[in-house]
C-alpha cells in the first residue's frame, strides 16, 4: 500500500489549522442567534410561499416515510402556520432533526472505528484517518446545532434519528468489510446533506439557515470521498486509496465518481420532524 | 499480483467504476428539470416583484452598487463582503446575485475549457486520465449551473449573462498564463471552486427568495465536492474544515462590468 503516514499526519495537522479558523467564525454566528432567537422570522412568514414550497417537496419525501406521510404532514402544518412563533418552533424541530442526524453519524463512525478493518490493525490508514476526522467534524456540527437550538429557546436533541437508527442497527451485523461500512456511511452522509440542502430553503431563522448551509457542503464532501473510496474498493484498487493518491494510475472514471449530480439531489432528505424532540 | 495481471486489474477497476458512474446521465436528466423549475420559479417571482421597493427592502437593501446597468457607470467598490448596505439599484438583488453566479460559472466553464485545450496541445505535460475526466465533468456541471441561473435571469425579464466574470477573469487569466502543468491547473481550479462555493454560501444567507436559496443550495455542495476532489488530487486532506467559510466569496461589486439589460 502506498501511503505516507507522516505526510498524512502533517496534512491532518494543516487541516486542523484550517478547521480552527473556520471554528472561530462559529461563535459569531451563534452570537447572532440570541438576537435572532427573539425574531426568527424577521421578514415575516409568507404562508403561501411556505406552503407552496412544502408541497413542491412532497414528492421528495424520504422513501421510508412515504407510507405514513407523517413527517411531511407535520412539516406542512408547521410551515403553513404563519405566525412567527410557529415558524420559530418549526425551525427548532428542523434543527433537532439535523442534530439527530449528527448524533447518528457520530455513533456510527464510532462503531466503525471498533472494527479491525476500519480502526484496527488491518485498516487502511487513510480510511481510518478519514473516519476519525469525519466523526470529529460531525461532533462539531452536533455542538453547533445544539447551541443554536438552545439560543432559539429549544431543547437540544441528544438522541439519534430514530428511523435511521433502525437502518444502522439492521446493517450492523453485515459490517464485515470496509465496503459495507463505506456504503452505510455514504447513506448517512447523503441523507444528511440532502436534508440540509432542503432545509436551507425552509428555515426562517437567518442564523439557522447560515449554519445549515455551512454544513451541507461538508457532508457532501464526505459523500464525495466515500464514493471515490467505494469505487476503488469495488474496482479492486484498494491500494490506490492513499494520500497523496497515485493520480497517474487512477482509472479515468475515478475523476467523476465523487460528484455524480450537477445539482445536489434532495430525494434522500429526511422528513422535517423525524428527529425532533418529542 | 504479477505484472501480467496488472492491466486486468485496471480493466476491472475501470469497468467497475464505469458501472458505478453509469447513472450519471440519468441522474443529470432527473436533477436538471427540477432545478430548471426552481430557476423559472425564481425568475417568475423576481419578475412579479420587480420594481417593488418592498422586494428590495425585504432583501435587506443589500445592493453594493457594483453592477453596471446598460448605459450606467460603475458605482463605488463595496469592499470584499458580498452584500453590504449601499445605494439601491434598479436591478433586484436576487437578479444581481444570479448574474454574479452565472458569471462565475461561465468563468469556470471557460477555465476548464482552456485547461483541456492546453492539455490537448501538450502544454501541460502528461495529463492523467482521471484528471481529464474530472475537468470534462466539472466543466459540464458548471455549464448546467450557469444555465440554471440564466433561466432565472431570463424569467425575470433580463438578458442572460453569458460572459465570464470580467473582474475575476483578469486575475485568472494572469494565473493561467503561468500554468505549466496539471498541478498548476488544479490549484487554479480549486481557487475557482472555493470562490463559487463561498459565494453561494453567502448568497444563501442574504437573499430571501426561497427559490434563489434553493438554486444556490443545490449547487454549493457540488462546488464543495469539486474542491474536495481537487484537494485530494493535490495531496491535501479533502475535507479540511467542519464548516464551509465565506473567506473566498466574491463580493457583489464583482458584478462590475456585467450588463443587466432588460430583455
Amino acid at each position: 500500500m502506498d501511503y505516507d503516514q507522516q505526510g498524512l499526519g502533517e496534512l491532518l495537522e494543516e487541516s486542523q489549522d484550517l478547521h480552527a479558523d473556520a471554528m472561530r467564525s462559529q461563535p459569531e454566528l451563534l452570537a447572532e442567534a440570541t438576537e435572532l432567537g427573539q425574531q426568527p422570522n424577521r421578514e415575516g412568514t409568507d404562508r403561501d410561499e411556505a406552503t407552496t414550497f412544502a408541497e413542491r417537496r412532497r414528492s421528495l419525501a424520504a422513501p421510508v416515510m412515504a407510507g405514513t406521510g407523517l413527517g411531511l404532514g407535520l412539516a406542512i402544518a408547521g410551515l403553513a402556520a404563519g405566525a412567527a412563533s410557529a415558524a420559530s418552533a418549526t425551525d427548532v424541530q428542523i434543527l433537532q432533526t439535523q442534530q439527530s442526524l449528527e448524533n447518528l453519524a457520530i455513533a456510527t463512525y464510532g462503531v466503525a472505528l471498533t472494527l479491525p478493518f476500519i480502526g484496527g490493525h488491518s485498516a487502511n490508514p487513510v480510511v481510518k484517518a478519514f473516519v476519525m476526522k469525519t466523526r470529529s467534524q460531525h461532533q462539531d456540527h452536533d455542538n453547533a446545532f445544539g447551541s443554536l437550538i438552545k439560543s432559539l429557546g429549544g431543547k437540544p436533541q441528544n438522541s439519534p434519528d430514530p428511523v435511521l437508527l433502525k437502518v444502522v442497527n439492521k446493517a450492523k451485523p453485515g459490517l464485515k468489510s470496509a465496503a459495507a461500512v463505506v456504503a452505510l456511511a455514504l447513506e448517512l452522509e447523503d441523507g444528511a446533506a440532502a436534508t440540509y440542502v432542503r432545509d436551507a430553503a425552509i428555515l426562517k431563522s437567518v442564523t439557522a439557515k447560515k449554519l445549515t448551509a455551512s454544513i451541507m457542503g461538508v457532508e457532501a464532501q464526505h459523500a464525495a470521498v466515500l464514493r471515490a473510496v467505494q469505487a476503488l474498493l469495488a474496482g479492486g484498487a484498494a491500494g490506490d486509496i492513499a494520500l497523496p493518491p497515485p493520480v497517474a494510475a487512477l482509472p479515468a472514471a475515478a475523476g467523476k465518481v465523487g460528484f455524480p449530480n450537477p445539482f445536489f439531489p434532495t430525494a434522500a432528505a429526511r422528513p422535517l420532524t423525524e428527529g425532533s424532540v418529542r | 499480483m504479477s505484472k501480467n495481471e496488472q492491466p486486468n486489474q485496471m480493466e476491472l477497476s475501470e469497468r467497475e467504476l464505469a458501472r458505478l458512474t453509469a447513472d450519471l446521465d440519468e441522474a443529470h436528466r432527473e436533477a436538471y428539470p427540477k432545478m430548471r423549475e426552481s430557476a423559472l420559479d425564481l425568475g417568475s417571482q423576481l419578475n412579479q416583484t420587480f420594481g417593488r421597493r418592498g422586494f428590495l427592502a425585504s432583501a435587506g437593501a443589500l445592493i453594493a452598487g457594483g453592477a453596471v446597468l446598460a448605459g450606467a457607470g460603475p458605482a463605488a467598490a463595496a469592499g470584499r463582503r458580498m452584500l453590504s448596505p449601499a445605494a439601491a439599484s434598479p436591478v433586484p438583488t436576487d437578479v444581481l446575485v444570479a448574474g454574479l453566479a452565472a458569471s462565475l460559472e461561465n468563468l469556470a466553464v471557460a477555465t476548464y475549457g482552456s485547461a483541456l485545450s492546453a492539455a490537448k496541445a501538450g502544454k501541460l505535460g502528461k495529463v492523467p486520465a482521471a484528471i481529464a475526466t474530472f475537468a470534462v465533468t466539472a466543466q459540464a456541471q458548471h455549464a448546467d449551473h450557469a444555465a440554471a441561473w440564466n433561466s432565472a435571469i431570463s424569467a425575470a425579464g433580463y438578458k442572460k449573462i453569458t460572459v465570464a466574470n470580467p473582474t475575476i477573469a483578469k486575475s485568472v487569466s494572469a494565473a493561467f498564463a503561468k500554468v505549466t502543468n496539471v498541478t498548476g491547473v488544479a490549484e487554479l481550479a480549486l481557487s475557482l471552486e472555493e470562490a463559487a462555493a463561498a459565494t453561494y454560501l453567502e448568497a444563501i444567507g442574504a437573499v430571501t427568495s426561497s427559490q434563489a436559496v434553493e438554486v444556490a443550495a443545490t449547487i454549493q455542495p457540488v462546488e464543495m465536492q469539486h474542491a474536495a476532489i481537487l484537494n485530494f488530487v493535490l495531496g491535501r486532506y479533502p475535507v479540511p474544515v467542519s464548516f464551509a467559510t465565506l473567506a473566498a466569496a466574491a463580493p457583489i461589486s464583482d458584478t462590475k462590468g456585467l450588463v443587466f439589460a432588460k430583455a
